[in-house]
This record gives structure tokens, C-alpha cells and sequence, in this order.
């Protein structure tokens, strides 16, 4: 009873206290398209991502009922670092959802502006809004629209103290001029927040790890478990609701595990002290799998793997195929940085086709014997079934001018034409193929039956391929398994070794590609195909993920095009449109949505590809 | 068959608008004095074809432009028999009538043409600068007058369909890219008479379209696009049903990327 009645208040209260408006909210995820584009074409960089951002609290006074409440206690703010464009997973600021819209659009236009961390917030966000509407003045009636829309939101000034009245008559000015507030005047409690600005103190991890100036590395952990640990809460913000908000009447146990991802960074900071242990617990969980549904701990587990790798970055590898890599913070070609070790499964015993793929295999070979060059003329022959007018009227008339004219090759000929083709697919075996896709198959199980079927289905058409996979621990050794040369005929050995491929280690895709461009370069044919098969975005355990991995992607896709081979990527991450335009070029890659479609259309696109 | 244009001088007898980028005109000028071929390259739109017949009417020679496809055979270019009514007769192809002139003979997008065709460029463009036609037995010898122009788009989506190397290195070359932002204002004022503001704000929203090459569009936003909105704009269609028209839905084809970009449209441009 004393429970039900509880939760009645709180709704109640939360109710009366809360002025967001969820049923004109916007979520991140409806605009995302529009909002990166258009970050993108104000001159945004277009390596940057369109992530969430984690809320914070903002420790400004509240009004009194939602002090009562309990509620508005954190604020989601934009931002914008190196790696990602950080913007609130959802605005639910304004009761009407063209305004909660605009304020995407008006964050993202913000963001484009040098953000210059060292700023003070307060003159930082006046210098970029000040820019922004002298750049595009067509913002300024969205911005006065939000602005007043905004200023209703805040706490009136009549019930402020008089402290904190001055600094919320200055933030009210600076909103509604920007550039006219040169200082903030103190006050003892930090001001409201303000949406429209970016946020005062983005947690800058990275851009800090990297600086490199701390000898022993404290610094760096500091940072990276505040990076950590925005993660965390935002894995949790999905139990606040019930968790947090009954505590107003019944203290109950769910508070303390909110408390939870505080104390988690204590934790953190204790094991700080002896770096060996936490190296060593890191090196010794390093044969754990990382399964998705461990955010938090597969998130630590990097970080602590960083820096060991960090440390011994500089070593010069001396021996097997070394391949470049590029690094995008220096623009420059790193040489010599990864090994590729290609491997062979010997011992993987000649298999007959899965009896559940024959089927499929049976329609797919004859759909591509189909497939097998067409017939064309062949012009100006020696014999053939037509007369080739053209050239037959060439040698009347060179007769008739009076000049010599030889009397061969005045036929034509229907034959088969010839495709002068070589494709090289490329599979992604990184451990991440290891989860599950359905109730019967893992991603690794589809990528398989995908390999057997493309197989077949080009063994009919007479194509010159090859098939290899890719993992990779780190820069060496990257491992490329061979399954099929252009040499080798298909066969129950190459079925063995698709038999025996297996999830293991990393993405680190640059070099894959780079190995496979030398492999294809020795092809005489005239078109080169290079396909990828891929679940994710190239990362691995060491700097290699986020935009490093991505630049050096996209560097070595470019140097395959450069090389006139013709990239090509396939994906069955659902969240690639974010990425993939950049590595590969609208056009240049498709998402298949449905994984276990992926081993039916693999075949097909090539077909549509090679047409 | 090619579009086997004929000579274009009588036709227009004012010089087309151009605005000069850089020293291109003075280039072309000291190729044209010194019997040098010529190479464009520049992105679709940026003013390649135009600039060729600004110099054309400048110099006061006439021109012939042949757009080059996959199908172009060498036979296009020089000329072939045809049979006529007493017997064939030898006609001339835009290549050799240019080269008897002493006109300009500009070979449009030369990369589409099959590489074995423009190889019958090889004699014209070094200092031998003959044309053998084998077919007549006949050689001709180019006349001063002569100037052999060829244009291609770098960035284009087939990459496998590069120049030869052997072909490349035969040309003076001047890299043409869109016209800086002051430049292009002034362009699209004098091509098409709309007032500065406007073109101003027009100018703006192509550069932003044009941030997102690569990423988003396959294609820049061209010179040529802002014009064409330039045109609507000012015979008084909607402004922002213009840009829609002639700057968006012919850069892509994907809806999602329309709305996005008629948001930037908005932006950038909107009132």
C-alpha cells in the first residue's frame, strides 16, 4: 500500500515537475541523416561521427518542485571532439517537435566552429553563435525561435538570489546577443544549463591520452576511465527511471546501485597504483571473449591493453611481408608497421558441400553458367559466318582507287567472348563474427556458407578468384588465412579450409586490403574486383580503432582504386551507412540487413557487379 | 558516329562570357603560338568546353568539338569512306577537316575513347605534327593555325579508364577546378544578370554541397548547376523550388539525401 501510494505522488510530482515534453520528443536516431549532412557540408569534417552524448549533472539550482521530484538533476549537452560530433541521443526540450528539431540542426551548425576547449564556455559559445548567424544568416529566425522558446524555460529572475540574478541576467543576454557578454559573473552555484550551447567541459579523453607528456601514464588513466565511466552510465540511463525516481519516499536497495557507477570509478582509480598487476590482470584477460551485452568491462579491458602497446609502438618489425600504415594525426605513411603472416589450414581434411547449402548451390551454378561471357562478332576475320561489310567495302574501294588490297579478313564471326576478370573476396574473421545472428547461426556461420556459395557459383562462370580471410592481433601479426588462390582450382580442399575458418582477434582492415591489393596486382586481368565481407568497423586492441582504423581503411581503399582495382564492400552491420560512405564512396558498398540473407545475395551481387 | 560538329565561329560571332581563374588564357595563348596540344582537366561544369570556345573566338579560329564515347573508333576521328552514287567517296572526319583548316579540334571527356583511338593522335601532337590518313595514302601537314585541345574529368567514377601515360605526356596540361567563391559570384552575375545578393547566397550553398563530395554525393555541385538555378531563379521560379530543381535532385537520387540536403538548402540559402 504505502508503496502504490508512493508511486501515485511520484508521478505526480514528476509530473507537475518536469517541463520536458516527450511527446514532442526527437530523437537522434530520426535526424541523424540530416544532422551529419549538414555538419558536414558547413564544413564539418567528415571523418567525425554522430555519436550520443552521456548526461551529466549540472548542479544548477532547480526549481523547487522539481527539487521535490527529485528530477532534472542531469542535462545532455552537444559537443564536439576529434572523433565524433556529440549530440542528445533525444531532445524533448520544446513542446513542439519543429523546435526540438531546429535544435539539432542549430547544435550541429554550432558545432562546425573551432571549438577551442580552452575558452572559457561562457564567451566560447557567444564567439561560435555569433559566428554562425553572420555565416548563415537564413539560422537567425530558428535561433530567435529557440532562444525565446528557451528563455521561458528558465527560472525567472525575481526568484534568484541576487548573485545569482546577475549571472542569469548576463546568460539571458549573451542568448539573445551574442557577443554583447564578455564575462560571467560569479555565482556560487554553477548557472542552468543552457541547450543551445555546447557543453562547458566535454570529457576530451583522447585528444588528452594522446598529448604523451605524463612519463608514467597516470594522467592518461585518469582520462580514459572519465571515458569510461561516461560509457558506463550510458549503459544505466535506461534503469534510472525505476531505480532512481522512487527515492523520494522508500529507500530502496536499486539507489545503491545507481551509486554504483560512481564507486566503479574509485575502483579505477585504486588499481591505478600498481600498473603491473593491472597489465598483467589485462594480458591474462586477453583469451577472454568479449561478448556485447559486456559494455563496461570489455570498454576497461581496452583501456588497460592501451598502454603496454602505447609504450612499445616504436618497435621497427624486421621480418615477413611488411606492409605500411597510415597515420591520420601525422598524414603520414607509417612504413614498415604491420606484419602479415599468411596462413593455411594444411590440415584441414577435403569436405564434401553442406548438404543443406546444395540446393541453393545447384540454382545459383546455373543462374551463373548463364552468366559465362556472351556470345559477340568478332570483326575483320579470316573466315567466319558473315561478310564483314565494313571491311569488304574498305577493300572494294581500295581497289577501286587502284591501290593493292589484301583480300583477308573480310569475315565475321559469332564467338565466345572472353571475361577478363579476377576477384579477390576478403572475409572478416575477427571475433566479433562470433556472435549470434538468429537462434541457429552465428555471424561466422553465415560468412561461411556465404564463402561456399560465391565458390560455386564462380567456379561456374569460368572467373578467375581467390577467397582469403583476415584477423589481426595488434600490427603483428596480422593474419590472413588463405582459403582459395587465384591458382588453385575449387575443390574439396578449399571447401576444408572455408570448413575450418573460426572467429578469433581484430579488424585490422588497412592492412588486409593492402596485402590483397598485391595479390590482385599480380593478376594480368584487365578488372580487378576487390570484395570485402565485413561485420564491423576495422578496430583493434591497440590505437587502431575509431577514426585512426577508419583513415587507414579509407587510405588503403584509396590506394586500391588508385591501382585500378575496383573496391567493394559488403556488410551486414546495420549501422555502416555511418561510416562506410566515407571508406568506400556512396555506391561502392551495401548493407545487407537481413545476415542470413547474405550468403543468397553475395553471389547475385557479383553478378550485378561484374555485368 | 560522332556528333561531328561543324565549325562554330560563324555561328557566334561575339566571344562567349568567360572569367578567367588563373593564367589559363595566357597558357593557351602561348600554346596556340608555339604549336603546343593543350590538356584540360577539371571536374563536370567547371567551364571546360566553354573556356575552349572563348579561346576559339579570342583567337579567331574555329572550332570543332567531338564528345568522345566508348564506340569512338579512330575512323570517327579521320574519316572514312562512304558510298555515294557513282561509287564511294573519302569524307572527312572532324579530326582531319580541323587539321586542312587550321582550326581547333577539341576532343571532349578524351578518357571515354577507346586507348587504341587516341593513339592517331600521336603524330599530330609531337613536333612532326602530321597527319597520316592511311586509307587515302594521303599525309597532311597541320598549318600553325592548328591546335589540337583535349579535355577529361580526373575524378571520374572510372578510374580503370585512365590516359596513357604515352598519350598524357604529349600535352601542355592546366588543371581547371571550380571557380574560387568571389570568382564564381561574379560568373553567375555576368552569365546570367542576377543581382549580387543572390548569387551570392547561391554561391554559398554550392560550396557547401560541395563539402560533401566523396561522403555523401558522388559528384560536386557544378558551375554549370548554379547557372541553370541562376536561370530559373531569375525568370521567377520559387528560389528555393529552384535550388531544389536544378542543385539537388540532379545531384542525387536517394530521398533521404534530397530532404537533408534541401535542409542545408535552407540553411544556407533559405529566407
Amino acid at each position: 500500500m504505502e508503496e502504490k501510494v508512493g508511486e501515485i505522488w511520484h508521478r505526480l510530482i514528476t509530473r507537475a515537475a518536469d517541463q520536458r515534453h516527450p511527446e514532442a520528443a526527437v530523437s537522434l536516431k530520426s535526424v541523424e541523416r540530416s544532422v551529419s549532412l549538414l555538419f558536414r557540408a558547413l564544413g564539418g569534417d567528415g571523418g567525425l561521427e554522430v555519436k550520443t552524448t552521456s548526461s551529466d549533472e549540472h548542479g544548477a539550482r532547480r526549481s523547487l518542485l522539481q527539487r521535490i521530484a527529485g528530477s532534472n538533476k542531469t542535462v545532455e549537452l552537444a559537443w564536439r571532439d576529434e572523433h565524433s560530433l556529440r549530440l542528445p541521443a533525444i531532445v524533448d526540450w520544446f513542446p513542439e517537435s519543429r523546435l526540438n528539431r531546429d535544435l539539432y540542426i542549430w547544435l550541429a551548425a554550432l558545432a562546425v566552429g573551432e571549438p577551442r576547449h580552452e575558452e572559457p564556455w561562457f564567451s566560447r559559445n557567444q564567439r561560435l553563435t555569433a559566428a554562425t548567424l553572420t555565416r548563415y544568416p537564413a539560422l537567425r529566425p530558428r535561433y530567435l525561435r529557440l532562444v525565446e522558446a528557451h528563455l521561458m524555460q528558465r527560472i525567472p529572475l525575481a526568484k534568484l538570489p541576487a548573485a545569482e540574478k546577475s549571472q542569469e541576467r548576463a546568460i539571458r543576454n549573451a542568448l539573445l546577443q551574442p557577443g554583447s557578454e564578455p564575462r560571467l559573473p560569479p555565482a556560487d552555484r554553477p548557472p542552468q544549463a543552457v541547450p543551445l550551447w555546447l557543453h562547458p567541459a566535454p570529457p576530451l579523453a583522447v585528444a588528452e591520452r594522446q598529448s604523451g607528456d605524463d612519463p608514467d601514464g597516470k594522467g592518461d588513466r585518469g582520462n580514459r576511465l572519465q571515458l569510461e565511466d561516461e560509457h558506463h552510465r550510458k549503459g544505466e540511463r535506461a534503469k534510472k527511471p525505476e531505480a532512481q525516481d522512487k527515492g523520494l519516499i522508500t529507500i530502496r536497495m536499486e539507489n545503491i546501485f545507481t551509486w554504483g557507477g560512481f564507486l566503479n570509478l574509485d575502483r579505477g582509480s585504486e588499481e591505478n597504483d600498481d600498473l603491473d598487476s593491472a597489465a598483467d590482470a589485462a594480458r591474462d584477460m586477453n583469451t577472454m571473449s568479449v561478448s556485447r551485452d559486456a559494455r563496461a568491462s570489455g570498454g576497461k579491458l581496452r583501456f588497460d591493453l592501451d598502454l603496454p602497446s602505447e609504450a612499445n609502438d616504436d618497435l621497427v618489425l624486421s621480418e615477413g611481408i611488411l606492409l605500411p600504415e597510415w597515420d591520420f594525426k601525422k598524414q603520414q605513411m607509417q612504413d614498415k608497421h604491420c606484419r602479415v603472416v599468411p596462413m593455411l589450414a594444411a590440415d584441414a581434411a577435403p569436405c564434401p558441400l553442406p548438404a543443406q547449402l546444395r540446393r541453393t548451390a545447384n540454382k545459383l551454378r546455373a543462374q551463373f553458367q548463364q552468366l559465362a561471357p556472351a556470345r559477340c562478332w568478332q570483326y575483320q576475320q579470316q573466315d567466319g559466318c558473315e561478310i564483314d561489310l565494313e571491311a569488304y567495302l574498305r577493300y572494294r574501294t581500295d581497289r577501286a582507287s587502284g591501290r593493292v588490297a589484301s583480300a583477308d579478313g573480310l569475315y565475321k564471326d559469332l564467338r565466345v567472348g572472353e571475361r577478363d576478370l579476377a576477384c579477390l573476396l576478403l572475409a572478416d574473421l575477427s571475433l566479433s563474427t562470433d556472435t549470434w545472428v538468429n537462434n541457429e547461426a552465428r555471424v561466422i556461420d553465415v560468412i561461411r556458407d556465404s564463402l561456399y556459395l560465391f565458390a560455386e557459383s564462380l567456379s561456374a562462370t569460368g572467373d578467375q578468384f581467390a577467397m582469403y580471410g583476415f584477423s589481426s592481433r595488434k600490427r603483428d601479426p596480422v593474419r590472413l588465412h588463405q582459403l582459395k588462390s587465384f591458382d588453385e582450382r575449387y575443390g574439396g580442399v578449399v571447401r576444408g579450409r572455408i570448413d575450418a575458418i573460426k572467429p578469433g582477434y581484430y579488424t585490422r582492415m588497412g592492412a588486409a586490403i593492402r596485402y590483397s591489393l598485391r595479390l590482385l596486382e599480380m593478376q594480368p586481368s584487365q578488372r580487378r574486383l576487390l570484395l570485402i565481407l565485413t561485420d564491423g568497423k576495422p578496430n583493434d586492441l591497440d590505437k587502431y580503432e575509431g577514426r585512426y582504423g577508419i583513415e587507414d581503411t579509407r587510405r588503403a581503399v584509396h590506394e586500391a582504386r588508385q591501382a585500378g582495382l575496383q573496391p567493394f564492400c559488403v556488410t551486414i552491420d546495420n549501422r555502416a551507412n555511418d561510416y562506410l560512405p566515407h571508406l568506400f564512396g556512396t555506391g561502392n558498398y551495401v548493407v545487407i540487413h537481413k545476415p542470413t540473407q547474405l550468403p543468397k545475395e553475395l553471389p547475385l551481387l557479383y553478378a550485378r557487379l561484374t555485368a | 558516329m560522332t556528333s561531328a560538329a561543324s565549325p562554330s565561329e560563324e555561328k557566334q560571332p561575339e566571344v562567349p562570357f568567360y572569367k578567367p581563374q588563373h593564367n589559363e588564357v595566357a597558357l593557351f595563348e602561348h600554346a596556340y603560338r608555339h604549336q603546343l596540344p593543350m590538356l584540360i582537366k577539371g571536374p563536370t561544369g567547371c567551364g571546360k568546353t566553354r573556356f575552349v570556345n572563348y579561346m576559339a573566338s579570342r583567337l579567331g579560329r574555329p572550332v570543332y568539338t567531338v564528345a568522345c564515347h566508348d564506340d569512338l573508333t579512330a575512323a570517327d576521328l579521320v574519316g572514312r569512306h562512304l558510298i555515294g552514287d557513282h561509287g564511294t567517296y573519302w569524307s572527312d572526319g572532324p579530326l582531319t577537316r580541323a587539321v586542312r583548316e587550321g582550326a581547333i579540334c577539341y576532343l571532349d571527356e578524351v578518357v571515354e575513347a577507346r586507348k587504341d583511338t587516341t593513339v592517331v593522335l600521336h603524330p599530330l601532337t609531337d613536333d612532326r605534327r602530321i597527319l597520316p590518313i592511311d586509307r587515302t595514302g594521303e599525309t597532311l601537314h597541320a598549318p600553325p593555325e592548328f591546335m589540337l585541345v583535349v579535355s577529361y574529368n580526373p575524378g571520374y567514377q572510372n578510374l580503370l579508364k585512365g590516359m596513357k601515360p604515352s598519350t598524357r605526356q604529349r600535352f601542355v596540361a592546366s588543371r581547371f577546378d571550380f571557380p574560387r567563391p568571389d570568382l564564381e559570384l561574379e560568373i553567375l552575375v555576368g552569365e546570367t544578370g542576377l543581382d549580387a545578393t543572390m548569387a551570392k547566397r547561391l554561391v554559398n550553398l554550392a560550396n557547401a554541397l560541395r563539402a560533401l563530395k566523396d561522403h555523401d554525393l558522388e559528384e560536386a555541385a557544378s558551375t554549370r548547376l548554379l547557372v541553370y538555378t541562376a536561370t530559373l531563379i531569375l525568370g521567377g521560379y520559387d528560389p528555393l523550388e529552384a535550388c531544389r530543381a536544378a542543385l539537388v535532385e540532379p545531384l542525387t537520387d536517394d530521398e533521404e539525401t534530397t530532404t537533408a540536403l534541401m535542409e542545408v538548402v535552407e540553411i544556407t540559402f533559405g529566407i
